[in-house]
């Protein structure tokens, strides 16, 4: 057991981490940097944390500081005794404070998308359409629904906010798609290794932190000459094709248009409750909404 | 004892000190420094887990200190059914009032234990209560919604999963198998003593569970986070070549990663045209239960003897369960 004045030294240290992790979602949540690691649905709770935290930190500083002698005990949850051990445990939660308060935050990129494997399309490829936009299942009527909005459009514009919905619907009918026009921004993925030489413009979606970021990318026809760098943020706009890539069939843009546009706000995307409800809700708006 | 005195750090503080220092003032002169891809997407994934974990470790800890302090022992052990079968579907049922994550269960499932909670019933709620919640349940069917019935598989071998092992430990372990410092369940309660009433004391009882579970999260965050930056998915997919080869490679992806249980189905999901169905399911049901961060935290909750011997009951139990559910789809 440790003795009354080692608890209070212990108490402090932890009382001054705990604040410090307060501090550092504060930072974030100000710099509106959350949302390089979290969904906006998670966010929220992240934002309460500060409050109990600081709670936390503040009643071990009242103990340390004002506590009586005799109710000072770590009899239930020992403390560590050792200076050794003690440094270690701290340098522990110390660690993730500097590394969030030294390096920059940063999006995922090429490099990361690369690691994990992009993925080209949204479905199994068995799963490919029958008749013009009906669903074979009750599961794909948000899909059928959606594309039978988006094919009525001149112009297809993929939105952020349903970007993988958008994807699925159209990767879902892409015979159907053939030919279409579409706009999509996205980071410019650069294929390395194996599928050396492919561009694709992409998103990672995101659906609880950055650990399931899953990315997304449509193929640009291989013909097409890009000059600009890997990670670049670019808006695309040409024609739907459907092309064989590595045995299977994918969608592919053959771009008209490559122009290289600011990194968005926000630059992951996250899936949608209701994709029809949104997509209905944006191209309410004016068209220059979605571009962004 | 050594008895730990402030002029003792000193020797350490001083180079910490300085490290800080430097960090803080010298570092962001010289960004390209750190300008690395790798340690870029090291940190998105580290920080990223550990902010996804921090809400339900904070509300896991806090649940647990308000039983601790306002909870008598009693009710507990009213609430659970005496008998085994009834208890072990108690157990798997409470999760759908608890959805809690798994970071969030250890310390609530150990204030549960010391409150008479049976071991059994403990095992029973820390495997099925991840994956059997209403959340969890809808975020894997808007993943599978081209196949719905691997989100109905999912629910039923997490239930048959958990409730097997829970009858498996009732028949086999009669020692508690709790690590020593947690039996210590001290007579006298101290905390009346505590300056600033039982408010100050939930408080000073979470930022110890914070401490005691954080370490291991944040090993499990850091080991997880490095694999995910420095693995090559494609190097591995080609071990997933053999026939049973899919679901040892799922299985192990699945522990090396780390996942929420409500995201995880989501990751499952690109793989769907690569692997077999009966290895995502293996995937969506043991990462749960197993993997980096929830091992480590069970080693902190559990003597290691019997730790290991439920991690070789959860691996086999459910590759078994999802080889014999796809020979049946």
């Amino acid at each position: 057991m440790n003795d009354p004045r080692s608890i209070r030294v212990h108490y402090l240290l932890r009382a001054v981490l705990l604040l410090g992790f307060a501090l550092y979602i504060a930072h974030l949540s100000q710099q509106d940097a959350l949302h390089y690691y979290v969904a906006p649905k998670l966010a929220r709770w992240i934002r309460l944390c500060p409050v109990p935290l600081a709670l936390m930190a503040a009643s071990l500083g009242i103990q340390a500081l004002f506590g009586k002698s005799s109710a000072l005990c770590d009899c239930e949850h020992q403390l560590p005794r050792s200076l050794f051990r003690s440094t270690a445990l701290y340098g522990l939660f110390l660690f993730p404070l500097l590394l969030g308060f030294v390096l920059p935050d940063r999006a995922l990129g090429s490099a990361a998308a690369a690691r994990k494997g992009i993925s080209l399309t949204y479905i199994a490829p068995e799963e490919g359409s029958g008749e013009r936009f009906t669903a074979s299942n009750p599961y794909q009527e948000e899909f059928a629904g959606l594309a039978g909005r988006l094919y009525k459009q001149p112009v297809i514009t993929v939105h952020p906010e349903i970007f993988s919905e958008t994807f699925g619907a159209i990767d879902l009918y892409k015979e159907q798609f053939e030919g279409k026009q579409i706009k999509v921004s996205g980071f410019l993925y650069k294929g390395q290794g194996t599928d050396g030489g492919s561009f694709a413009v992409s998103r990672f979606l995101v659906q609880c932190c950055t650990a399931d970021a899953t990315p997304f990318g449509i193929l640009l026809d291989p013909q097409t000459q890009i000059s600009l760098p890997a990670d670049t943020w670019i808006e695309v706009q040409g024609k739907l094709h459907v092309a064989q890539y590595q045995g299977k069939a994918v969608v592919q843009i053959t771009p008209e248009h490559v122009t290289p546009i600011l990194q968005p706000d926000t630059p992951y995307v996250y899936s949608n409750a209701d994709s029809i409800a949104a997509w209905e809700q944006i191209s309410g708006a004016p068209a220059e909404a979605g571009a962004k | 004892m050594t008895i730990f005195s402030p002029f003792k750090l000193l020797p350490l503080l001083i180079p910490a000190v300085f490290l800080i220092i430097l960090g803080v003032v010298w570092l962001p002169a010289h960004p390209e420094l750190l300008d690395n891809s790798y340690l870029h997407s090291f940190k998105t994934a580290f920080i990223g887990i550990l902010l996804e974990a921090l809400p339900f470790v904070l509300l896991g800890a806090l649940l647990s200190s308000l039983l601790r302090v306002f909870v008598p022992d009693e009710w507990i052990s009213r609430w659970i059914p005496r008998r085994p079968v009834p208890a072990i579907l108690f157990g798997c049922l409470l999760g759908i009032l608890f959805p809690v994550c798994e970071c969030g269960m250890i310390p609530l499932v150990r204030r549960l234990m010391q409150k008479g909670m049976p071991l059994y019933v403990a095992v029973v709620f820390i495997l099925s209560g991840p994956i059997l919640n209403p959340v969890v349940y809808g975020a894997t069917l808007t993943a599978f919604r081209t196949h719905p019935w691997l989100a109905y598989a999912r629910m039923g071998l997490a239930f048959a999963v958990a409730a097997a092992i829970g009858f498996i430990i009732y028949a086999t372990v009669t020692k508690s198998p709790l690590r020593l410092s947690i039996r210590r369940e001290t007579g006298e309660p101290h905390r009346l003593s505590t300056r600033g009433g039982r408010f100050v004391s939930v408080l000073v009882h979470t930022s110890d569970e914070f401490f005691e579970m954080g370490k291991y999260l944040i090993i499990g965050c850091l080991l997880t986070s490095g694999i995910q930056s420095f693995m090559d998915h494609g190097s591995l997919e080609a071990i997933g070549g053999m026939p049973l080869g899919s679901y040892l490679f799922m299985m192990g992806l699945a522990f090396v990663l780390s996942l929420c249980s409500t995201s995880d189905a989501f990751v499952a999901a690109t793989f769907l045209h690569t692997f077999p169905a009966g290895s995502l399911l293996a995937f969506m049901v043991l990462g749960p239960m197993l993997d980096f961060k929830n091992s480590l935290m069970l080693l902190s909750l559990f003597k290691t003897r019997f730790a290991l011997y439920l991690f070789f009951l959860i691996f086999a139990a459910v590759f078994t369960g999802s080889v014999l559910a796809s020979l049946w789809l």
